[in-house]
């Protein structure tokens, strides 16, 4: 249960978060973190995939409804949960019966950091190309594709590293 | 049948992410059409209630400029008024008999105050809510502007809130001209720009334009009254090959700190836009 309760708190935080503080920042005009994938990086391990994407959809939404966005953010989101099975499998080696929630400390640093940083390119890549919606601006939206996964990289990395065990 | 469950069974996983991404790209495709899905974006009443819950507090630590603007506009105001009632004055034996039927152009104007309770500057396409909608008198196509200047045109409307296309989206071209020559172009604000600057395009160059020009609108859409400050001109470039200029403009609007604007209610707007329709049908 204590598990349950911490996801919904975390998907409260973060979405507040998103919505009434980071959307607002623009730095260099290129920079715009996207903290809120941190919910679906963080849910545990084993966690049935079919209610990883619904979630991943339901957060997706949520952030699409305060921004104006359609369905961008739930499609970038929905393609992250999706993929986060694989790449877990493909850069750590986790046993049959265990069920860690992703951290430095289940997963090592490395593994960690690699697993970070190829779902947040994920996502930014997928949302960014929505938006522009064409390859007409396509250095701007690569510079800040990658300024941004930069940028919510360090954020994510920051906040676990705070956090214990 | 069987085989048919159990195929369905072991790629559920991949059905249900299909089925989630064709949702979320028909939501992205229906968005394109902004007027239908009112409810799934920000005029939605709770959504525009968290966001006001929030400005509210943000606008707490813009009150001391709010409050200089204000008294500036006041001052500004005033005078205006003095010297109003100085012409009326002089002017009233000539008027006595004269019966007007019609809204005298001076008054084609209202303005509605509204509040800004959301605002992006830094996405691809940008807009912005305002707390006012059906129910104080806002329609869909009504200017825009701030004390500063421009803003943009009304998009959509429901009875709590409306939203606006401001000048920083694409999709909005606003018609203005220099104050001292008078030669007008369209000003239009391109993808991924500073949120500052606009560009400015179909000034020939044989017109003679210096840093620092004035642009106000120009009257010809019946959206904004003639004469509303838009910006100045920051740098312009032209070719020994080009026609026209490339006029980067800096608007003199800061979107970032945006909270008052006044929405204009054209009364001759209808009449107007039936008369043009009128005069382009064929006879």
């Amino acid at each position: 249960m204590p598990v349950v309760l911490q996801n919904i708190f975390r998907f409260i935080i973060l979405v507040l978060a998103q919505v009434l503080v980071l959307n607002n920042i623009q730095f260099l005009g290129y920079i715009n973190p996207y903290l809120y994938i941190l919910f679906i990086l963080a849910l545990p391990v084993q966690m049935p995939r079919w209610m990883t994407l619904l979630l991943a959809f339901a957060l997706g939404l949520t952030i699409d409804i305060f921004s104006n966005t359609g369905g961008m953010h739930a499609s970038a989101s929905v393609l992250v949960a999706f993929s986060r099975n694989g790449i877990i499998k493909l850069f750590t080696s986790i046993e049959e019966g265990n069920n860690p929630t992703p951290s430095f400390y289940t997963f090592g640093v490395s593994a960690y950091v690699k697993y970070v940083v190829s779902l947040v390119f994920i996502h930014h890549t997928t949302l960014f190309i929505l938006e522009a919606f064409s390859f007409a601006n396509f250095w701007i939206t690569f510079a800040k594709i990658i300024l941004s996964s930069l940028v919510t990289v360090l954020m994510i990395l920051g906040i676990q590293s705070l956090s214990k065990k | 049948m069987k085989n048919l469950i159990n195929f369905l069974i072991n790629y559920s996983v991949l059905f249900l992410f299909l089925f989630l991404e064709i949702i979320s790209f028909t939501l992205i495709v229906k968005n394109q059409d902004y007027q239908k899905n009112i409810f799934l974006t920000s005029s939605n009443s709770m959504v525009a209630g968290m966001y006001e819950w929030s400005n509210s507090v943000v606008e707490f630590f813009k009150l001391r400029s709010a409050n200089d603007n204000l008294s500036e506009e006041n001052t500004a105001l005033k005078n205006q008024i003095i010297k109003l009632q100085n012409q009326i004055s002089t002017l009233k034996p000539e008027t006595i008999d004269s019966v007007h039927f019609r809204i005298p152009p001076e008054m084609e104007y209202q303005f509605i105050a509204a509040k800004v309770i959301n605002c992006s500057t830094n996405k691809l396409l940008n807009y912005i809510t305002l707390n006012k909608g059906a129910r104080d008198g806002i329609c869909p196509d009504m200017g825009v502007i701030s004390d500063e200047g421009v803003v943009g045109i009304v998009k959509t409307v429901n009875s709590k809130n409306s939203v606006v296309i401001p000048i920083l989206n694409p999709k909005l071209e606003i018609s203005c001209k220099f104050k001292r020559s008078n030669y007008s172009g369209g000003l239009r604000w391109e993808s991924g720009e500073d949120y500052r600057y606009a560009n400015l395009t179909d000034i020939a160059r044989h017109v003679e334009i210096s840093l620092g020009d004035t642009l106000v609108t120009s009257g010809f859409t019946s959206n904004f009254p003639a004469g509303i400050p838009v910006g100045n001109i920051e740098d312009f470039k032209i070719k020994e090959s080009d026609a026209y200029y490339k006029i980067k403009v800096k608007l003199s609007v800061n979107f970032r700190t945006l909270s008052h604007v006044k929405v204009i209610n054209s009364l001759n707007y209808k009449e107007q836009k039936d008369l043009e329709k009128k005069s382009e049908e064929p006879q």
